[in-house]
């Protein structure tokens, strides 16, 4: 044999493996995308082109009953007669998630740093702690409900609940990016120009590291976004989180609802993950 | 020879310097005189918000599931009883759903790391057209619940889903006996489908890391690339295939939306939802959740002492 089998068909193989499960990732979700827009679906493909009137049952433009019922709709404020109306499950989960990542900004941001900067003893333990996820959504939607019973339901438990579930992920993010910066000479520098260490940390590592907190945060957004398990234990009445609303209708509803359901989600996720990397990149660059 | 009343004073005076090292420690904290105090307390300043909402979120809410998992009474936590422990431990019914667990975890965690290490190797070691946008598609899933990898695998495995009508056509079969979305082998694909992704990001940070110089030595002295990669990159990239390995199955014990929607096999998690169901079963329910929540920390730290993993993206 001339030439190893691996120098011939290795590559090869390799790059099958990579395009194979490209595929099997993404096929199903554009033919759920294009199905969304279908009027009927029991075929292989979807047929009846082209018809938005899932989108709009699903957005709630459309009436609807039952368990299959649509997203409400809330009167954000009124000017001048116009009402800015928003959908309320969407606009729910959004802020929820934007409240966990604020959650994770404060208490993710200063652990990362403390890892990465400092040497001491149990520092391995404590990156361990800081980057592993505590328990999983279940167990500690059943911790919320036996120790916070009035408050676990609430928005506020909502949000408390995912910041601990998506905390490893800002640390891990946060992290790396401080451990890319020469975080001794940086400090080093602003001390001895006269900064406090409070200061120094704030207005000089900080915004340093935007683009690794920037990563941090639509991570965290995004996984908080489409927080199930936790939200599927402790929600009991109300607006639904995002991602109960979801499952109410991959349950209930029609596959090309369904469809429409889940396609919305998949812009929600790649409007948010294209808007906060414009942000990482330009929006805060004032500074440097 | 001691007396009792050296023994107590002996008692007191280890006491008295344990007591002394706090309140050093304290004042050291609280009002820093050297630098090292002072790199002290910025650590601490730099833990306090972490461990505040570890503290509140996590460690008592956990304390008050294992105190009603031993309660003797249904909605109090109140007297000791290893009662559900006991069931957990007799009842062959959960042993059933454990193996189930472990099974299903562990068989997609090993698939998933598998597929992940060729599909980072290429990602990171050939130069292929379109790659930013390769690893884009391939992390797009990550941020996808389960329950939406349920619905991915009834679209490509359900009974009028692409593979089955394929499958159907090849072998001349009806497409509804093809249909294995709702069955064990369909919740394995649907967790890899959660799981890939995920392996992938953190296989993705070991490539980044390995050594280049080493990987074109070998070559160029002759070696086929499966064997660069066997003796050169394997050894390179080991613990974070051994981190890659821990953090997947504590992903897949970890599942539970895919589970809701493709109701095929009972596991741990979907368990203790259902014994907050009808009857209320919440010692049953707490005891599973301490069950959960030892068994992956020890092996996590097991994992961590005594084997190299890496951990981390």
């Amino acid at each position: 044999m001339s030439t190893a089998l691996s120098r011939r068909f290795g590559r090869g193989l390799v790059t099958a493996t990579l395009l194979l499960v490209v595929g099997f990732l993404m096929v199903p979700i554009m033919l759920t995308f294009v199905g969304s827009f279908a009027g009927e679906w029991s075929g292989v493909f979807p047929s009846e082109f082209v018809t938005l009137q899932n989108w709009r049952e699903v957005l709630g433009l459309a009436d609807t009953i039952g368990s299959q019922r649509s997203m409400g709709w809330d009167t954000l404020f009124t000017v001048g007669g116009y009402k800015l109306a928003v959908p309320s499950e969407l606009f729910f989960s959004v802020g929820l998630a934007l409240g966990g990542v604020l959650i994770n900004l404060v208490v993710g941001v200063p652990i990362a740093y403390g890892v990465a900067r400092y040497d001491f003893r149990g520092d391995e333990w404590l990156n361990a702690i800081s980057v592993l996820p505590l328990v999983p959504g279940v167990i500690l939607g059943v911790a919320f409900l036996r120790a916070y019973p009035n408050l676990s339901g609430t928005s506020f438990g909502l949000i408390v609940g995912y910041s601990l579930l998506k905390a490893p992920f800002m640390v891990m993010a946060v992290r790396s990016e401080f451990e890319s910066m020469p975080l001794r000479r940086l400090e080093e520098s602003a001390r001895s120009l006269g900064a406090s260490w409070p200061r120094t940390f704030l207005t000089v590592i900080v915004p340093n590291a935007r683009s690794g907190i920037v990563s941090g945060a639509i991570i965290c957004w995004t996984l908080a976004a489409a927080e199930f398990n936790f939200s599927y234990i402790v929600w009991a009445k109300g607006t639904q989180p995002l991602a109960l609303f979801l499952q109410r209708h991959i349950s209930n509803s029609s596959f090309t609802k369904a469809a429409a359901a889940v396609s919305m989600f998949f812009c929600i996720i790649v409007a948010i993950t294209v808007l906060l990397q414009q942000v990482g990149s330009r929006g805060f660059d004032a500074r440097s | 020879m001691a007396t009792p009343g050296d023994h107590l004073a002996d008692t007191r005076s280890r006491l008295q310097a344990s007591l002394d090292v706090v309140s050093t420690l304290f004042t050291s904290l609280v009002d820093p005189t050297t630098e090292r105090d002072r790199e002290r307390r910025r650590i601490a300043v730099l833990c306090v918000p972490f461990a505040t909402l570890l503290v509140i979120a996590g460690v008592y809410p956990l304390v008050e599931v294992v105190r009603i998992s031993v309660s003797t009474e249904q909605y109090q936590s109140v007297g000791f009883s290893l009662q559900a422990y006991e069931t957990l431990v007799s009842d062959p019914y959960y042993r059933g759903i454990a193996f189930n667990s472990l099974w299903l975890a562990g068989g997609t965690t090993l698939a998933s790391v598998g597929l992940a290490i060729p599909i980072a190797h290429s990602l990171e070691k050939y130069e292929l057209p379109g790659e930013d946008i390769l690893v884009t598609l391939v992390s797009f899933p990550i941020s996808l619940p389960g329950i939406v990898a349920a619905f991915m695998i009834l679209v490509l495995l359900g009974n009028n889903g692409l593979v089955t009508n394929l499958v159907a056509v090849l072998t001349g079969g009806d497409a509804i006996d093809m249909a294995i979305a709702v069955s064990a082998p369909g919740l394995f694909v649907a967790f890899c489908y959660s799981m890939i992704p995920r392996a992938t990001l953190i296989l993705r940070g070991t490539y980044a890391k390995v050594d280049h110089a080493a990987e074109e030595a070998a070559q160029s002295l002759g070696a086929t690339p499966w064997q660069t990669f066997r003796h050169v990159t394997l050894p390179q990239i080991r613990p974070g295939i051994i981190g890659a390995l821990i953090l997947t199955f504590r992903t897949g014990l970890a599942i539970f939306g895919t589970l809701i929607v493709i109701q095929a096999v009972v596991v741990w998690t979907l368990q203790i939802s259902r014994e907050l169901g009808p009857g209320y079963n919440i010692q049953i329910a707490g005891a599973m959740a301490t069950v959960y929540f030892l068994f992956t920390f020890a092996f996590t730290a097991l994992g961590l002492r005594y084997t190299d993993a890496e951990v981390g993206l």
